[in-house]
């Protein structure tokens, strides 16, 4: 299977693995995710309906409530959130919640290149990503 | 980055370890900015004061820091979860009320001043043109460096409370001139009456501008208070604005070329793209809850209303979501009395986006505030509709809206 390496800028350090969960929408942890069960539920979002469990989470970056850093916390500590956050520019309101959750974050990585279902393997200390494309 | 020797003694756990653990967060998000330096604040405005927004992650990790930790500037806190004095007359769950007052006894034992208003700047908490601060809410934010020209970053809840307890940031982002310059700039060619059409303004270009500084033009009128907390919500939640200028109104924006100093992207904000604000909220039928005051309700809104609603009956639901010092005056004043022999109830320290979900099943909102329309859909899985103060009054009376 094709296999990509992607580089980026560290934000919270630590390696992380799973499928990606892609969008190219900005996103709010407060309002657009419900913490207890992880799925997103912002009308109209095109990653509505589907759930951060277990996935390496790629979007541009976070928008809205800064509540939603707590929020990003209290959805990780429920045992329901992403396992690592790629984003193309980093917005501190989610920077600030991965800080405190001690969940592997990079930023400055060309998303274009990285689809929902391929599996990644990041390092975050590192600034690496290394995308497994899915089968088409 | 650099850091004063009292810096470093914070740093180094020298003044215990919650003071240790504030520094290490800064520390961590100024490097990851590229920050040279901390600065000095003058207050905070605390986000993540509502027990649905920290959860119990959130509370524990408040809870912690009240252990040993104190403010060392003043700091104003955001809605709670609950109306505090009359949360059980409102039906809201006894577990959570619980879980919240823990919450807010934890703040209030580090010193916060107990505002739970998302409108610090109309009462308790007002900075002056340039001043540093590091502020949550991001509707209160967008008003604070755009309308008075202070400086703060979006705070989450974690860096206010280490800016609470240090009185320090990183110095990054638009703490510094250089970033403070717009990056679109927005020809408004459609006049904006309302602030409700402030609020279409504000949604419509925060999809596009996502955290960029849009510069607006065209805007003749000197907009009030209330149109600008409008154009503020609406901007910070269908993007994540912290800053706009407003030519020839906002401070910072004597002129153009004071606010733009490059080629910028320009975009029209005319009669299609207004009425295409309007269109993201667009239910129309029966209604069950109609919603004012968000951001929290000004005397002004409340008098306005008050006007509109005297001698008549709610049929749909009908709050008012305020401070309780607003409150307070609104009672000395004739506009309580009308409102609350309307039917209509005045919620105070919170509201449904900061509030746990109400046990009553409404199905189809109105409301005059986008921030509103925009967070409700998702957190209560209902329809919303924008509309203008007086539509949504008309919806209130009527139970309708066509």
């Amino acid at each position: 299977m094709e296999k990509i390496i992607l580089e980026g800028r560290k934000i919270v350090e630590g390696s992380a693995e799973g499928e990606a969960l892609v969008t190219s929408q900005p996103l709010s942890f407060m309002g657009s995710v419900n913490p207890k069960t992880g799925y997103i539920i912002e009308q109209g979002h095109e990653l509505e309906g589907q759930c951060l469990k277990g996935k390496i989470f790629v979007f541009p970056f976070s928008k809205g409530s800064t509540g939603g850093s707590y929020m990003l916390y209290d959805v990780v500590k429920n045992g329901v959130g992403p396992l690592g956050i790629i984003n193309s520019d980093a917005e501190v309101v989610c920077v600030i919640g991965a800080i405190v959750a001690e969940l592997p974050m990079l930023d400055q990585v060309n998303l274009e290149r990285i689809e929902t279902g391929d599996y990644i393997r990041m390092n975050a200390t590192d600034g690496v990503v290394e995308v497994t494309k899915k089968a088409k | 980055m650099y850091l004063t020797d009292e810096e470093k003694s914070m740093l180094n756990g020298e003044r215990g370890e919650i003071i240790q653990k504030c520094m290490k967060v800064l520390v961590t998000l100024g490097e990851i900015y590229g920050a040279k330096r901390m600065l000095k604040i003058k207050s905070v405005h605390f986000p993540g004061v509502s027990y649905r927004v920290t959860g119990d992650a959130g509370l524990n990790y408040v809870k912690e820091a009240s252990t040993q930790g104190s403010f060392i500037v003043p700091a104003t806190l955001n809605n709670v979860g609950i109306d505090m004095h009359n949360w059980e007359e409102l039906g809201f769950d006894p577990d959570f009320a619980h879980s919240q007052i823990e919450l807010s006894k934890a703040y209030a034992k580090m010193g916060a001043v107990m505002s739970n208003s998302c409108t610090p700047y109309l009462y308790g908490n007002i900075p002056m043109f340039g001043e540093h601060v590091a502020w949550g809410e991001s509707s209160a934010i967008c008003f604070v460096n755009s309308v008075i020209g202070a400086r703060t970053n979006r705070e989450g809840g974690p860096t206010a409370l280490a800016a609470a307890i240090t009185g320090r940031v990183p110095e990054y982002g638009l703490h510094l001139d250089e970033n403070r310059k717009g990056t679109i700039r927005v020809a408004v060619n459609v006049e904006l009456l309302s602030d409700t059409d402030f609020a279409s303004l504000g949604y419509y270009i925060g999809t596009i501008v996502g955290k960029g500084i849009p510069v607006f033009t065209g805007i003749k009128n000197r907009p009030t208070t209330e149109n600008l907390k409008a154009l503020s919500a609406a901007l910070a939640s269908s993007g994540a604005v912290a800053l706009f200028h407003i030519v020839g109104i906002t401070p910072e924006a004597a002129t153009l070329e004071a606010v733009i100093d490059k080629d910028v992207p320009v975009y029209s904000f005319g009669e299609k793209e207004y009425a295409e604000a309007f269109e993201k909220f667009n239910y129309s039928g029966d209604v069950d809850f109609v919603v004012f005051g968000c951001p929290h309700a000004s005397i002004q809104e409340i008098r306005k209303i008050a006007s509109l609603l005297k001698g008549k009956k709610v049929k749909a639901e009908t709050w008012i979501c305020t401070s309780h010092q607003i409150k307070d005056l609104a009672a000395q004043m004739d506009s309580l009395e009308i409102l609350e022999e309307a039917g209509v109830t005045i919620v105070c320290d919170t509201c449904p986006v900061l509030c746990q979900t109400l046990p009553r099943g409404y199905k189809n909102v109105v409301t005059n505030s986008g921030k509103m329309a925009h967070y409700i859909r998702g957190l209560w899985d209902v329809k919303s509709r924008l509309a203008q103060v007086e539509d949504c009054v008309k919806a209130a009376v009527s139970g309708r809206l066509e």
